[in-house]
């Protein structure tokens, strides 16, 4: 087999992507420095800088210094956020989110719509809904978008293999949504772009491989390496796991449906318990447990023994240098997640612990943004 | 082509500066603006008089509509945008502040700023999904700071400055102790920072207070308040509106993001 040369419009692009990127990270603020950085021809340099102010996404911001040696001040160069908007979408089990962004991550404005009573609707009519949503406020010209779903994606294809929880079997996801609103549209798994959320806009710039564990209805993890994403992350929910004795499937320890119906057992045990009957959240979790109620904290603790396992072997093998947990688990808070690491200790050296940050992603439209991330990663090669 | 805008009462503070955004936006894409005030004497509201058929599309502000009359104008295919309100069971598309996120902030700047334990929380109007949300949002942020809801004081504010000032008064006389107020808009937070400062008590070095919302009365007021740009809620239901006259389905609720200000009747930011 043969690599398949780069056609034309692949370098250009490729090309472009190059111009832009040195230019939105800082790297290069005129045509000359800007074919040093990239190593492209002076006349490719001018070519494309015609075309991207063209487009309106770089603009002339006047004169820089001229160089030691003296010679014309270079005309400086800027790129333009609000040129182009970005769509991201995040799908849970019972709910679409989406954001408009501007190139630079900064929401302009969200949209959500409940899945809950949709009346026989396919899913895939509220995402469009919620996409027109967003595309209702456009300031500026859509550029692409970027969807998260829960299961298991192909996303260099755009096709959902499995997403049990909507129905969805070898959807073309990407194809249906580009149809429609004639874009590209960018389609991974939501944990992967809820690192990607992480990684573009919500942790330090040192961070190069973190890890996010996204804890919904399913249980799965994300990770970027390099500026990428790691697309074979995914759903880890079947994984095989013990506690006391009892082995089953990572879900049936930690899934909301397992721990709401947990919950359900233990107000029956402890009947004094102050955990709601109805309407629990991970937050009545805590603020009981913290009060020492006793059903509460067996919760507690059964939840961050296994989470200790899930963190552990993510240690192990991925040797991640930021781990994130995310989803509603957030709002067990930071003491729970400090018992968490403790653990984790107790199942892996140590060392390997405290090498990695731990931290809690508290923005519920993670995964959005990670879509938005995404899909400007892919067209424009726009992060960080 | 003309757009329809139902209200209680055009000369609100809201409700004006929804106007002001559904205008801006609404000329600018060519559309005419028909407003039916329905509640200015609050004691006798009328009917809603539009004649809604004959409209391009229909915003309901708030809760000026009832029930039945949002479902018959949604089942007739009409488009209609509703603002800070929805209605279960109907797929009505909405535009609202993100109440979440301002009470969340609001209470986290409380808290762990200004170290503040003891809250009274003065309520919107509890029929109007603004009021209901920042309640809700309100009591589970106490738990997030293991702060007890039942050892705090909720009042009756009903985004009325009046029944607001009335309700702090009435805890001056029975002589509770708090140290913090947090009102469901600024209007009702004005109204009890005046009352406070009128009793002796000093703001904020006694008690801080602050409101959701932000406008020019609570910036030359000194309020601490989430600045939620009620104008371009206005914008954004319009353009919302005619996103549908246009073809798109929309479904679900648009939220826009706030922004925390501090002032003077709050300690500084840490």
């Amino acid at each position: 087999m043969t690599a398949s040369k780069a056609t034309r419009e692949q370098l250009r692009r490729h090309n472009r992507q190059l111009m832009l990127h040195a230019v939105y990270s800082g790297l290069a603020d005129n045509r000359a420095a800007l074919a040093l950085e990239t190593g492209l021809a002076k006349p490719t340099v001018s070519d494309l800088i015609g075309e991207l102010m063209d487009e309106g996404l770089l603009i002339e911001v006047g004169r820089g210094q001229s160089t030691d040696s003296g010679g014309k001040r270079p005309t400086l160069l800027q790129f333009v956020p609000d040129a182009r908007q970005v769509v991201g979408i995040s799908l849970d089990i019972d709910r679409v989110r989406g954001v408009l962004c501007n190139m630079a991550g900064k929401i302009i404005a969200q949209h959500h719509a409940s899945l809950l009573d949709i009346e026989g609707h396919p899913v895939i009519d509220i995402v469009q809904h919620v996409i027109n949503g967003l595309i209702a406020q456009l300031d500026a010209p859509l550029l692409c978008i970027g969807i998260g779903v829960p299961g298991i994606v192909e996303n260099s294809m755009g096709v959902v293999r499995y997403a049990p929880q909507f129905g969805w079997q070898n959807l073309p996801l990407a194809e249906i949504l580009s149809n429609c609103y004639h874009v590209p549209v960018y389609v991974a798994n939501k944990a992967e772009m809820a690192a990607m959320g992480q990684f573009a806009f919500g942790m330090p710039n040192d961070s190069r491989n973190p890890v996010v564990v996204l804890l919904n209805s399913t249980i799965e993890i994300g990770m970027v390496l390099g500026d990428a994403i790691y697309h074979n992350g995914g759903d880890i929910s079947s994984l095989h796991i013990s506690r006391h004795n009892e082995t089953g499937r990572l879900e049936t320890f930690l899934s909301w449906p397992y721990l709401k119906r947990r919950a359900e057992l233990l107000r029956h045990e402890y009947p004094d318990t102050t955990l709601p009957a109805s309407g629990l959240t991970f937050m009545h979790m805590q603020y009981a447990a913290l009060h020492g109620d006793v059903a509460a904290r067996l919760l507690v603790e059964e939840i961050t023994d296994i989470l200790a396992q899930v963190f552990s072997w993510i240690i192990a093998m991925l040797r991640p240098d930021h781990i994130s947990l995310a989803g509603g688990i957030v709002d067990l808070g930071e003491t729970v997640l400090n018992r968490i690491m403790e653990k984790t200790e107790s199942l892996v050296q140590p060392e390997l612990v405290q090498s990695v940050r731990f931290s809690l992603a508290e923005s519920y439209e993670l995964s959005a943004l990670g879509a938005v991330a995404e899909a400007l990663q892919n067209e424009l090669g726009l992060v960080r | 082509m003309k757009l329809g805008i139902i209200t209680n009462n055009q000369y609100g503070v809201f409700q004006r500066d929804i106007l002001t955004g559904v205008h801006e936006i609404a000329h600018a894409n060519g559309y005419e603006v028909l407003i039916d005030s329905i509640a200015e004497d609050p004691l006798h509201p009328r009917l809603v008089s539009l004649d809604w058929q004959k409209l391009t599309g229909v915003i309901v502000i708030a809760n000026a509509a009832s029930d039945k009359l949002l479902r018959q104008i949604y089942e007739s295919g009409k488009p209609i945008s509703l603002v800070s309100h929805r209605v279960p069971g109907i797929p009505i598309p909405a535009v609202t502040s993100h109440n979440s996120q301002g009470i969340a902030e609001l209470v986290r700047h409380l808290v762990k700023s200004c170290h503040r334990r003891q809250f009274v929380y003065i309520r919107g109007e509890m029929n109007q999904d603004d009021g209901i949300q920042r309640e809700t949002v309100f009591r589970h942020e106490l738990m997030r700071y293991n702060l007890q809801s039942e050892a705090m004081y909720f009042v009756r504010g009903d985004f009325d400055p009046e029944i607001a000032a009335a309700s702090i008064r009435e805890l001056l006389e029975h002589q509770v102790q708090f140290d913090a107020v947090l009102a469901a808009d600024y209007q009702m937070a004005i109204a009890a920072m005046e009352l406070l400062r009128t009793a002796g008590i000093k703001v904020p070095e006694d008690v801080s207070v602050a409101g959701f919302g932000d406008a020019p009365p609570a910036q030359a007021a000194g309020l601490t308040t989430v600045s939620a740009d009620i104008i371009e809620l206005g914008r954004r239901a319009t353009r919302q509106l005619i996103g549908q006259v246009n073809g798109l389905t929309i479904q679900g609720v648009t939220t826009l993001s706030v922004q925390l200000m501090i002032r003077d009747t709050t300690c500084p930011a840490t």
